[in-house]
């Protein structure tokens, strides 16, 4: 097997997507080999096994003794043996020796590594007893995860639809904010403000409901590298959830204190930054929580009764008094 | 008092007319550049006063249920906040006052409601 030219995209494990890296890690080399080996014997003629490689549209053929692989001839072999005139010589004269290998059970990352470190275009697979099981190429690879991509795509679009079906009793709203997006920041809260005056909802319930959402939103733009915010109202209580991806809060209880704030001076220009986000949620709340972890991130949980407190007939609600402050 | 009283008093430049520009009652003023410390406001018929030129001021004001925004300091809004406050329906005016010139202009304006009541 002879030295080719390196693909053009180089299949760099370490730059792949998270995404893939599972499925890079997950799959086994024989789940994405082609196994039906087109093969020769060490004894046929270079010429033979050109044509065979012609009608099967292929560039590389391993050369077996029974089950067992001595060598390869590629495209780059039979070049040569035209050039030197060897063409109608066995292939155990001029076939490549010094194999590289694969093994069945290998992850998938393995064949990809290979694949770089080598510059092959194809590798032989072996199973345990070392016998020729398979084939694999980098066009299996692009097919594999292009079927695998396409499955989890289906997958998660299938989830989405069960969502879909499982809050149709109930409003729902979900959102993904970006980062430093201001351009976009304050969208999400005022869709959830629309629905509310949609539903004919007292209006300081909608205030109260679109102060919570604005906060955590614009915490979500200035203080986390992203997140999601899901609303959801029910005949009770609406509820808006965040989480985050990071950076996390130090320390929950300092930024629940009026005033306290870490941000710089970019984010005070925008009118961010009073040190007020968090206090103003708690207040416009019946019910919130935070928990926090440094490096991995934030949630929160926001609840307000649909029904106002004040209106709320004291006997028929025991609980108000217990959760008044 | 109205928007018209407003925009008399405080020079004002009109960017987008809200739809209760003639007919809404003005009744609490709040001015500040940190939008979290105008969320605290829970009242009806609030105008905000600000120099803070963003889009995210009218935003907070829609949050809060303002009717209006005046922009004081003689900020100019860019296109996409006029944009804006047309999409949620929200006055917005500007003024070459300062903030507290606004004020002080303001607070005869509510002074002569409260009296004339």
């Amino acid at each position: 097997m002879s030295e080719e030219a390196r693909p053009p995209v180089s299949l760099d494990s370490q730059n792949i997507p998270s995404a893939l890296t599972d499925l890079i890690f997950n799959l086994k080399i024989k789940d994405v080999m082609t196994r039906s080996v087109v093969t020769a014997n060490k004894s046929e003629a270079l010429r033979t096994i050109q044509r065979r490689m012609k009608e099967a549209n292929i560039t590389g053929v391993p050369v077996v003794e029974n089950t067992r692989i001595l060598g390869v001839v590629s495209m780059h072999d039979i070049l040569t043996a035209f050039d030197e005139g060897t063409i109608d010589e066995p292939a155990e004269t001029h076939m490549t020796r010094s194999l590289k290998v694969l093994e069945d059970d290998m992850p998938l990352s393995f064949a990809i590594n290979y694949f770089n470190k080598f510059r092959y275009g194809r590798f032989p697979v072996l199973n345990k007893e070392r016998e020729l099981c398979g084939i694999i190429t980098i066009r299996d690879i692009n097919t594999t995860l292009l079927r695998e991509v396409n499955r989890i795509v289906e997958n998660l679009e299938e989830e989405l639809n069960r969502t879909v079906q499982d809050d149709r009793d109930a409003d729902s709203l979900q959102f993904y904010v970006v980062a430093h997006d201001f351009e976009n920041a304050g969208r999400a809260s005022s869709e959830i403000k629309k629905l509310l005056r949609q539903h004919g909802l007292d209006p300081k319930i909608i205030r109260r409901t679109a102060v919570a959402s604005y906060e955590l939103e614009m915490n979500l733009v200035v203080h986390s590298t992203g997140g999601r915010m899901d609303f959801r109202m029910d005949r009770e209580q609406i509820s808006i959830r965040t989480r985050d991806d990071g950076p996390g809060i130090p320390d929950v209880e300092q930024a629940l204190e009026e005033g306290f704030t870490t941000a710089n001076d970019w984010i005070r220009s925008l009118g961010f930054g009073a040190g007020m986000g968090l206090p103003n949620v708690r207040r416009v709340c019946d019910d919130f929580r935070i928990t926090s972890e440094m490096g991995r991130g934030t949630e929160t949980s926001a609840m307000i009764r649909r029904t106002p407190a004040e209106e709320a007939p004291a006997a028929a609600e025991p609980n108000d008094a217990a959760q008044g402050g | 008092m109205r928007f018209p009283d407003i925009r008399r008093i405080l020079e004002g430049v009109e960017h987008h007319r809200g739809s209760g520009f003639d007919t809404t009652v003005i009744r609490h003023v709040t001015a500040g550049d940190l939008m979290s410390e105008v969320l605290v406001f829970d009242l009806e018929d609030l105008l905000l006063v600000t120099s803070l030129n963003s889009e995210q001021v009218l935003r907070t004001a829609h949050m809060i249920d303002a009717a209006g925004v005046v922009l004081v300091n003689d900020k100019v809004p860019n296109e996409s906040m006029i944009a804006l406050a047309r999409s949620l329906d929200t006055t917005l005016l500007s003024s070459p006052r300062s903030m507290f010139e606004a004020c002080v202009a303001l607070n005869e304006l509510l002074s002569e409601d409260a009296s004339g009541e």
